[in-house]
């Protein structure tokens, strides 16, 4: 006994072959130790136990990092998996593997780190930071954790055309192909297929913190959602108008009653009003009594000054100060000559995907000759056909181009008619386009007045 | 014969008493008198059906005379009610469930589609919203049931619309009705929004209970304008 304490392992012979090999190990531990000291610290909060629930501003207006291995993803598969299938799951993960579409030993080499916000999954390689994909939120069906023995796999269901921007207002006949769920052809069938993104988490806890995680995102985005939804649907039928706004209608007599609402109610715009008085609040102002007319007329006339308020007021409940005085600045470039093109694409830019559906409100105020272009732009951008977390089932009526001139004027005051207008209606027809434009010129006025006033109500104590 | 007619005059007696208040408060968006026809009038109905003396036909147009000279009170009488026996439930959610009862007196008796097409979507909007007290605790079915109240919103609101298209139907009353309804249905979307951060359940029912009530108040101002 004695004997074995007392024996020293003598330092014998190494294999040259075992001393290179053991030194190369020995340096990639080294220098797999070094990456991990140089690597940044993770942008990461406490999080609640045993939840794991995190303030959702932090979803909304910061972002969170975990750390994964990123094993691959997987495309065109059947849109009929069942995430909460373990074996078929793990089926084509096992397939995935032995056919190396996916990693099979987890090494240092699939570190990576997953960004979550209420917008995105953002997936960068641990080193170097180089982005691996972009999933939007809208674009995951399904989050699964799948314990595999020692491996704990979190698995995301997603479209397949994942991390996709709509696509811009020049193509405006969008290739239906392009759409969340893809369609694949399988023996004459079409198949909906779907994406598999398979990632690798340390141990069970890491696995159901970003489960839960990535339930908490879905639980703040699809409540967004739902009440966008349901604003979407007040705005929608309150600014319905009862006859189309756009003064090359067929119907003269429209003509005339827009004309006259115009007039009527020019003098009763409220911001105008609200503008001026020190301390009021938009909101809190309502219109004065509107001009005495024939009650048909009277009663179209509040339709035209109902869809600018209405308007007005959702602007100032979903935009920033700053982000009016920018939709001014568009209004006034789009009406001083800018074309429809650009300025649908920098309103889509401002909005941003969360606001997108105040586009919709803009209809009125788009001319007969951009309304086609404006129309085609609303449905790439997915407003029109519902596309996102929510499908829209509502329908939106398609403005028919008109054969009669178009009297409304984008640019200097200059008339933009149609060749083959009527002499006869010519007069009448630039009158009402004046009318509109300084309509027009008057809301871009006020909407650039209003984000002075929000300023300045931000700034007095 | 005598009983239908004493009760369709308090039916007129009530849609008058509404409409009249209609015009005149201040605050048309006081649903106080959901009190009278929503919670009193079964209670009436039901006494009627026992009592076969007039006595319950004399209350209940006690009752409608009293809320007209003091909207409000038939409310103060109920919550005293509630609170000398002790009734531990919560006004509005029980206003709430019983939104979805009809009443002919709130309903406009014009034989025209367009018309019946409206008593049909306000009755399907007060029906979605009066089950809001059962949804609400399960996140995933209120905002399922969120989503049934958007559609049954713009429904509405596309059917009042289309009967403003036709020439013959133009109501100053009912376009200011319709107003009022959309601020009601904003107030009840930020009611929503302020919910899912503070979790106060009592104010999303008092919200949807205005919001019924300016549905019925729409119907009423088209039924004032037959």
């Amino acid at each position: 006994m004695d004997d074995d304490v007392k024996k020293v392992k003598k330092p014998g012979l190494v294999s040259p072959f075992k001393r290179v090999f053991l030194k190369g190990e020995k340096g990639r531990d080294k220098k797999a130790q070094e990456k991990a000291t140089e690597r940044r610290a993770l942008h990461t909060f406490s999080l609640s136990q045993p939840d794991h629930r995190i303030d959702p501003d932090i979803l909304l207006n910061d972002y969170i990092e975990k750390e994964v291995k990123y094993l691959g993803q997987l495309t065109s598969v059947p849109g009929y998996l069942n995430p909460s299938s373990r074996t078929e799951v793990l089926q084509l993960i096992d397939n995935a593997r032995r056919s190396h579409q996916l990693a099979g030993q987890l090494t240092s080499e699939q570190d990576a780190v997953v960004s979550l916000s209420a917008y995105n999954i953002k997936l960068v390689w641990r080193d170097g930071e180089d982005i691996i994909l972009r999933v939007p939120i809208h674009d995951i069906a399904a989050v699964s954790y799948i314990r595999d023995d020692s491996l704990h796999l979190v698995v995301l269901k997603t479209a397949q055309e994942s991390g996709g921007s709509p696509c811009p207002s020049s193509c405006p006949d969008l290739n239906k192909s392009q759409t969340l769920s893809s369609l694949s052809e399988s023996g004459g069938v079409l198949v909906e297929v779907c994406c598999l993104l398979v990632l690798a988490v340390d141990n069970k806890a890491a696995a159901e913190e970003l489960c839960l995680l990535l339930s908490q995102v879905f639980q703040i985005v699809y409540t967004e959602s739902t009440i966008d939804f349901l604003d979407r649907a007040i705005f929608d039928g309150a600014t319905t108008p009862i006859r189309h706004l756009s003064l090359c209608s067929d119907d003269s007599s429209s003509k005339v009653d827009i004309k006259e609402a115009f007039e009527a109610d020019i003098n009763t715009f409220p911001f105008q009003d609200s503008v001026e008085a020190e301390g009021n609040s938009p909101l809190a102002s309502t219109p004065t009594s509107p001009q005495t007319k024939p009650a048909s007329e009277g009663e179209l006339s509040t339709t035209a000054a109902e869809l600018l308020q209405d308007y007005m007021t959702t602007l100032r409940t979903k935009l920033s100060s700053q982000e009016i005085q920018q939709f001014a600045t568009l209004l006034r470039e789009y009406r001083n000559g800018a074309s429809i093109h650009e300025f649908c694409i920098n309103l889509r830019q401002l909005y941003g995907d969360s606001r997108k559906f105040l586009l919709l409100g803009l209809r009125a105020f788009i001319p007969e000759k951009d309304s086609q272009h404006f129309e085609n732009f609303l449905e790439t951008i997915g407003v029109k056909d519902g596309r996102g977390i929510i499908t829209d089932s509502f329908g939106r009526y398609r403005r028919t181009a008109s054969s009669a001139s178009d009297s409304t004027t984008n640019g200097n005051g200059a008339a933009g008619g149609s060749e083959d207008s009527a002499a006869s209606d010519e007069g009448q027809e630039t009158s009402e386009g004046d009318e509109w434009d300084r309509m027009i010129t008057d809301i871009s006025n006020d909407i650039e007045a209003l984000g002075c006033s929000m300023d300045q109500e931000a700034v007095t104590p | 014969m005598c009983e239908c007619l004493t009760s369709s005059l308090t039916t007129v007696d009530l849609s008058r008493m509404l409409m009249e208040n209609m015009n005149s408060s201040a605050d048309s968006t006081s649903p106080a008198s959901m009190a009278l026809y929503t919670v009193m009038y079964p209670v009436f109905n039901q006494l009627e059906k026992d009592d076969t003396s007039s006595a319950a036909q004399t209350l209940k147009a006690a009752f409608i005379k009293a809320e007209k000279h003091s909207p409000g009170l038939t409310q103060q009488i109920l919550l005293k009610i509630m609170q000398k026996e002790n009734i531990q439930v919560n006004y509005h959610e029980c206003l709430l469930r019983m939104a979805s009862e009809e009443f002919e007196a709130l309903m406009i008796d014009r034989k025209e589609p367009e018309f019946q097409s409206l008593n049909k979507k306000a009755h399907a909007l007060k029906r979605v919203l009066s089950t809001i007290p059962d949804e609400i605790l399960d996140k995933v079915r209120f905002l399922q049931t969120i989503k049934d109240i958007a559609g049954a919103i713009k429904e509405l609101l596309d059917t009042v619309n289309a009967i403003f298209k036709m020439p013959q139907y133009q109501n100053k009353r009912a376009m200011e009705q319709k107003k009022e309804f959309v601020k009601c249905s904003k107030n009840f979307s930020d009611t929503l929004k302020v919910y899912f951060k503070d979790g106060k359940v009592v104010n999303v029912f008092a919200s949807a209970n205005r919001l019924t009530h300016q549905t019925s108040m729409i119907l009423l101002a088209f039924k004032s304008n037959a």
